[in-house]
């Protein structure tokens, strides 16, 4: 530790190709000290680290995983505004470091010979060298150094191998200010590049060379949109120097690849050793079976029932909802200990900890998916899980990348629609988002557990396959049918285009990182804790209070005054079991009560003026209700039920007595029962296909920058789901009532 | 002398050689950032579509469609 140690504090920018390890050399570096964000406008996440070493504080970006610097859109141009200091809200970087493959230095270095052009202090970390000793491939690193006239240092980045190395030659840069621009283009495209530089620098001093060389090689028409507004002489002047270019043999923009490849042969020429045979490796072998048609597609689906079924079954997550459900009634109890009757109470106990307690109950499974979708990752399985699921999404008109938000979706779409930022085509990134809300996410699960276990029968075929699993199983593939429906009639009308090429690297395969994949898995179930602690927790307290006010509880409570008073009288004189039935009268009262007040409530209210639409669906006015109370969010229509089947609103989908009540639950001023499996099964099919979730349509409005995708979200889903739950509830009376 | 034909119609385990990525010049560019480009030679490892196939050291995955495609030289270089 030095003593005088420099209070200037290191910005180092993390570039690389995606597969190259770089989140991992990230990780490692930083620990946990990482936070992530994201820029405004534009999918692309911001993730920041820190560490310190020999007294000198280092500051990283990591920068999103990428095969060039060549900015064709937003995204990809907030990469390139971060390490020229163009953007905003982060200090220029004063270095760069750019993770290579040590396996694959031949496409590598085209991003290396990019970085060189910035003119920043440059350190190249050599990683996966034990994936190129595998494949027979030996790197004389001293050489490269030599070539490359910026430091190497070797890295095994989920070893953790040749950090030390690593952190002191980052820290050695901090005295140099730049290094000399190298470029690997003929001389006459460098002059073309400095007389635009000359042009742009006329409207915009700030304007940098790299981007003016990039602005003469995109022909996307992005760049000139973006940094000269479209000037005609500007563009008539870059459109003639392509000309110019082309005559003298150096086509743009095909210049850029034969410039850069030469160089990287240059570079690379003697000091990458192979054995004369390509040696097999296990990548490969694995690859045989897992990428073979028939072999792949078994794995496949074992792989995604292993992981449901961890998520799914009592044996893992199970036990651990039980202790937060556990948890939540201590609290409660606590409360209603503590607490006098009335507003506070209600609020604390129906609201809040129902809501919260009811949501956070979901995150074990939460964490497990992410935790299994985070090794899949890790290692190197979702890629050939895209790779084989392309086959049935291109026949949508979708390419295999929208496989792994989908699959993420499950969890929750939250997470899943920010993954869709992979996905380079817009049009497909955007079909994606609007159909992962279908997805059934965790917080539809309480609501399928719990009419299931009421209504279904509790049968089983061959001994194995029970009937409850059946339909929890056809409200899964309805959501995944719908999604393909929406997105085959989102391509052929509002959506239309070709059916974009795929193209994806499939990285070797590796052991999972553990701290990477639990730092995923933090990282999700605290966004999760977060949302619950937030947006549901104040959604809940607006349900609780439509459902609280007005309140005339005197007027209610007045047509049983006389009998509450007399029963507590009897009850003091009453001997053990006259007091059990005394008191199961009480509770009996005060749930009519309960249940009368509600009825006068806003959202009872509510629930009557729609009880017209709702009753071609087989609902009653409260189910209504609740549907609507789930709008913000649906995990509360647990709690919202059990508030309106008269009892007190702390309830969760095992509650034997809510599952009773809903079973004994009468149309008003009938004897004719609310609920039956039609009932039921229109009821799931509705929250299987509604948008009931307002962070998800945040999350669309984030994404897709605009009001209109998460408005048309809503309603398409909603029109989706009235219209399914009402074909489910006819045909199932039809059939089953007669 | 043979002429270039679509990369689908290549055999597992053929070694050919890239004669021209057929697409816009955005995509075409894209594809040689990804090592996918005039000259390469390049392994069939998975036929059909999507194919996987050997770029060098790395194995990409895939799928032409109408506005992208490589053809490819059975010649032996």
């Amino acid at each position: 530790m030095s003593v005088d140690a420099p209070a200037r504090t290191l910005n180092v920018a993390l570039v690389g190709n995606p597969n190259t390890g770089k989140s991992t050399l990230f990780n490692a570096l930083s620990g946990i000290r990482q936070k992530t964000g994201n820029y405004p406008g534009v999918t692309v996440e911001k993730k920041h680290g820190a560490f310190t070493h020999n007294g000198q504080k280092v500051e990283l970006i990591d920068l999103p995983g990428t095969y060039s610097l060549a900015p064709r859109s937003p995204d990809e141009m907030v990469t390139v505004d971060v390490l020229l200091g163009r953007q905003a809200q982060e200090a220029k970087p004063n270095a760069v470091l750019v993770i290579v493959d040590a396996s694959n230095l031949e496409r590598n270095l085209y991003i290396v010979s990019q970085v060189k052009e910035l003119g920043l202090p440059t350190v190249v970390a050599l990683n996966m060298g034990d994936i190129a000793q595998d494949k027979g491939i030996s790197v004389d690193v001293a050489k490269l150094e030599q070539r490359l006239g910026v430091p190497v240092v070797a890295t095994l980045a989920h070893r953790r191998g040749g950090l030390d190395q690593l952190r002191d030659t980052i820290v050695s840069l901090l005295d140099r200010e730049s290094v000399p621009v190298e470029s690997p283009f003929p001389e006459e495209f460098c002059d073309k590049v400095g007389q635009l530089h000359t042009k742009l620098q006329q409207h915009d001093p700030q304007a940098t060379r790299y981007l003016a060389e990039r602005l003469l090689l995109d022909t996307s028409g992005y760049l000139e949109q973006e940094l000269t507004s479209g000037g005609q002489e500007l563009h008539s002047w870059i459109v003639e120097s392509r000309n110019q270019l082309a005559e003298l043999g150096q086509p743009v923009p095909a210049i850029e690849a034969i410039s850069r490849y030469q160089w990287v042969q240059g570079v690379l020429d003697g000091i990458v050793t192979r054995e004369a045979t390509r040696k097999v490796t296990w990548s490969d072998r694995i690859d045989r079976i897992l990428t073979n048609r028939i072999g792949g597609s078994l794995f496949f689906i074992f792989i995604m029932t292993l992981m449901f079924q961890a998520v799914f079954s009592d044996l893992v997550a199970g036990n651990l909802m039980e202790y937060i459900e556990g948890f939540f009634e201590i609290i409660g109890g606590f409360v209603d200990a503590s607490l006098a009757d009335g507003a506070l109470k209600s609020l604390l106990i129906d609201g809040v900890i129902a809501g919260v307690g009811g949501v956070l109950v979901f995150l074990p499974q939460i964490c497990i998916l992410f935790f299994f979708i985070a090794i899949l990752e890790d290692c190197g399985y979702l890629s050939r899980a895209a790779y084989l699921m392309d086959r049935l999404f291109s026949k949508i008109g979708l390419s295999g990348k929208s496989f792994i938000p989908l699959l993420s979706s499950f969890a929750c779409a939250i997470p899943g629609i920010m993954a869709a930022r992979v996905i380079e085509n817009r049009r497909d990134r955007l079909i994606t988002i609007l159909v992962a809300p279908l997805m059934s996410c965790s917080a539809r699960m309480p609501v399928y557990v719990l009419l299931t276990a009421a209504f279904i029968p509790d049968e089983t075929y061959g001994g194995v396959l029970s009937l409850h699993t059946l339909v929890m199983l056809s409200m899964y593939l309805l959501g995944i049918v719908a999604a393909v429906g929406v997105a085959f009639v989102l391509r052929r009308t509002i959506l239309p285009g070709e059916t974009p090429p795929f193209v994806m690297e499939l990285p070797s395969y590796k052991f999972p990182s553990i701290t990477g994949v639990l730092l995923v898995m933090v990282e999700k179930g605290w966004a999760f804790v977060k949302r619950a602690g937030t947006l549901i927790f104040a959604m809940t307290v607006i349900v609780w209070a439509l459902s609280y006010f007005p309140r005339n509880e005197e007027a209610v409570t007045a047509p049983f005054a006389d009998e509450i008073a007399q029963l507590e009288t009897q009850r003091e004189e009453a001997n053990k079991e006259q007091a059990a039935q005394i008191d199961e009268r009480l509770a009996e009262i005060n749930n009519q009560i309960d249940g009368q007040l509600l009825r006068s409530s806003f959202l009872g209210m509510a629930g009557h003026w729609i009880e017209p639409v709702v009753k071609p669906l087989g609902w009653d006015w409260k189910i209504g209700s609740a549907a609507i109370a789930s709008f913000p969010a649906r995990e509360v229509i647990i709690s919202t039920m059990g508030v309106l089947y008269n009892l007190g609103g702390d309830e969760d989908e095992e509650s034997a007595p809510l599952r009773d009540t809903i079973k004994g639950a009468k149309w008003e001023g009938t004897d004719r029962n609310v609920f039956n499996v039609p009932v039921a099964l229109s009821i799931m099919v509705f929250f299987a296909l509604c948008a009931q979730c307002a962070a998800t349509l945040a999350v669309i409005k984030r994404e897709t920058n605009s009001w209109g995708w998460p408005i048309f979200t809503f309603v398409y889903m909603t029109v989706l789901a009235y219209v399914g739950a009402l074909i489910t509830y006819q045909v199932s009376a039809a059939i089953m009532l007669g | 002398m043979f002429p270039d034909i679509p990369l689908s119609m290549i055999q597992p385990g053929s070694v050919v050689r890239i004669s021209q990525v057929v697409g816009g010049q955005d995509d075409v560019k894209r594809m040689a950032e990804m090592g996918l480009q005039a000259g390469t030679e390049i392994e069939m490892l998975q036929s059909g579509s999507p194919c996987i196939i050997r770029v060098g050291q790395s194995k990409l995955c895939f799928r032409p469609s109408d506005i992208l495609n490589i053809l490819v030289s059975t010649d032996k270089a």
